[in-house]
């Protein structure tokens, strides 16, 4: 059985449409990505499937049972992790977990326990009984995923989940949800971190403009477009006047700056190389690293979407 | 068959529920200023505003007090807390948790209640130590308490449902029927005294029977029957409920 079907969704606001056929399904213990541009369509996507909004076309089944006809059954299995922080500030952390339990009728004799436990497993547990009013960005996202997991949900709907977080939360948070995967729970997971899905994901859905550009594995994604190769080179000298000169060069079809490198994407690494020595050689610069690289999962995403990370529509929401 | 016991099963889940969010909002907002002003301080400033100087006896004034503290006390949390929480989407916390929006209107309207109930016991308590104001039918006292703050808790949660995360924008449009009711519905003018229209438009305000209710509590008369208070006000309780639910169900989808 899947844990997540959807057929064929379209989503109109007014004459917005957010989203225009998209159906996929997500096997139970996957995690699956979600990843797109703001205003692609990812969070219209996550509150269709947990039933906070309904489509103007298509269904959705969460472990064989409809959203929108079977909502409650539905959603005894789902613990949703929204894109905002959204705890009550003025509770303690632990009245909001006991909060989140008793809307998701967790058993009374659990919801002591279970609340205890993720509390200390998310590092909250020496704050559970101060408001959440001085609690920090990064432990007001801890404290919503927790509340998410409350009542042992067998699908995880995570809405961006570390962005903009610190390194702290967002290394618990990772290591967390690595260990629900391991127990078998099923990872829905919207993202615009690239890293992030290329890391944490088995499959990956592609999401622009409301509809699928490519659902595969990371690794299928990249295949599909193997002939964008790269090089990767540091110099010893300010690289960002020697970028139009790098671009220049033969082969090379973009040239972009990475940190303190340079990258030229190409199809043919090997003369692309010959010509960064030769090029080198001409303008007194000294080679500290050379490096070809294979397609990334952003080079996937901006042959896609034809977007690059940061530059991206901000419409829908 | 299948279906009919799950919803069976559900009920004490979803009292439990209601409950909950009943509890949560206690906690959360029974001490906003905003809640404070609209629900306690502008029901006794406007009773003063009509009481002070018509030289009444306290047992004909206490009556209306509590009426009206009861419909502004009961109708202000959900106007408040409901648009804050769509702000904050703690809202969303709700609308995808598995509880009916039966449930959702039924425990944003037991905040509502709860906090009047507390609010009515002052000017009771005022009435009572100092000025004697006797309760003739303290079972009919409770019962107009019970029926009218649920009452009015319900009409603020409806009126909530309107989709938006600006209180004050609920509050206008709640504040364009508590205003007139007050003045329909027998508080300061007595029904008998009113024009005949005026009666008849008395007759679709749920404040007029609470008021009627209430006044009997304390003088023994009514100007209708306890029996055809209670009956109206419980017929204006499912008639709320209901619009709210539907109202919510539609807003949210």
């Amino acid at each position: 059985m899947y844990a997540v079907e959807a057929h064929d969704l379209t989503k109109r606001f007014g004459s917005l449409c957010a989203l225009r056929n998209v159906s996929f399904s997500v096997h139970e213990g996957e995690t699956f990505g979600f990843l797109g541009p703001n205003g692609a369509g990812k969070t219209t996507t996550i509150r269709i499937l947990t039933g906070i909004t309904r489509p103007t076309s298509g269904a959705v089944t969460i472990f064989g049972y409809d959203i929108q006809k079977e909502t409650l059954r539905a959603r005894q299995s789902m613990g949703i992790v929204s894109e905002n922080s959204n705890v009550y500030d003025d509770l303690t952390a632990y009245q909001n977990m006991i909060f989140s339990a008793e809307l998701y009728h967790v058993a009374r004799a659990e919801r002591e326990e279970k609340t205890k436990e993720l509390l200390e497993l998310f590092g909250l547990a020496g704050r559970q009984n101060d408001t959440v009013h001085g609690f920090s960005k990064g432990m007001k996202r801890r404290l919503t995923l927790a509340m998410g997991l409350v009542n042992s949900p067998k699908l995880l709907f995570l809405d961006e989940p570390t962005s903009g977080l610190d390194v702290q939360s967002n290394l618990i948070i990772r290591n967390v949800i690595a260990d629900l995967v391991q127990g078998g729970v099923t990872v829905f997971l919207t993202t615009h971190n690239i890293e992030e899905a290329n890391v944490m994901c088995d499959r990956v859905a592609i999401i622009n403009r409301g509809q699928i550009a490519a659902i595969d594995s990371p690794e299928q994604l990249k295949k599909t477009i193997q002939s964008v190769q790269s090089i990767e080179v540091a110099f010893d000298h300010n690289t960002k006047e020697h970028l139009e000169g790098l671009r220049t060069l033969a082969t090379v079809n973009d040239a972009r700056k990475e940190g303190d490198k340079v990258r030229l994407y190409t199809e043919d690494p090997a003369s692309v190389i010959e010509g960064v020595s030769a090029y080198a050689k001409q303008n007194n610069l000294r080679i500290i690293s050379i490096t070809t690289l294979g397609p990334s999962l952003e080079d996937v995403f901006i042959r896609l979407t034809g977007l690059t990370v940061g530059n991206e529509r901000r419409s829908e929401k | 068959m299948t279906d009919l016991l799950f919803f069976i099963r559900r009920i004490p889940q979803e009292l439990a529920a209601a409950w909950a969010i009943a509890r949560k909002d206690m906690r959360t907002y029974y001490l906003k200023p905003n809640i404070i002003m609209s629900g306690l301080l502008f029901p006794l400033f406007m009773f003063l505003a009509f009481a002070v100087g018509r030289n009444a006896p306290p047992g004909t004034l206490i009556p209306g007090l509590i009426s009206i503290t009861i419909l502004f006390s009961a109708s202000s949390i959900e106007p408040v807390s409901i648009p804050i929480e769509r702000r904050v989407k703690t809202f969303d916390r709700l609308l995808s948790a598995p509880i009916t929006f039966h449930t959702l209107v039924l425990g944003e309207s037991l905040s509502g209640f709860l906090y009047s109930l507390g609010i009515a016991m002052l000017p009771l308590g005022v009435g009572i130590a100092f000025y004697q104001t006797p309760v003739l039918h303290p079972a009919a006292l409770v019962a107009g308490l019970v029926l009218a703050a649920f009452c009015f808790a319900t009409l603020g949660t409806l009126f909530a449902a309107y989709p938006t995360e600006n209180v004050g924008e609920v509050m206008s449009m709640l504040n364009l029927v508590r205003l007139p009711l007050i003045f329909v519905s027998g508080v300061f003018i007595p029904l008998e005294t009113m024009p005949v229209a005026g009666q008849y438009i008395a007759l679709c305000s749920p404040l007029t029977y609470a008021n009627d209710m209430i006044r009997f509590a304390y003088d023994g008369t009514t100007h209708f029957s306890i029996i055809h208070d209670i009956v109206f006000l419980a017929v204006f309780v499912l008639i709320f409920q209901f619009v709210a639910n539907r109202l919510y169900k539609k807003f949210n989808e």
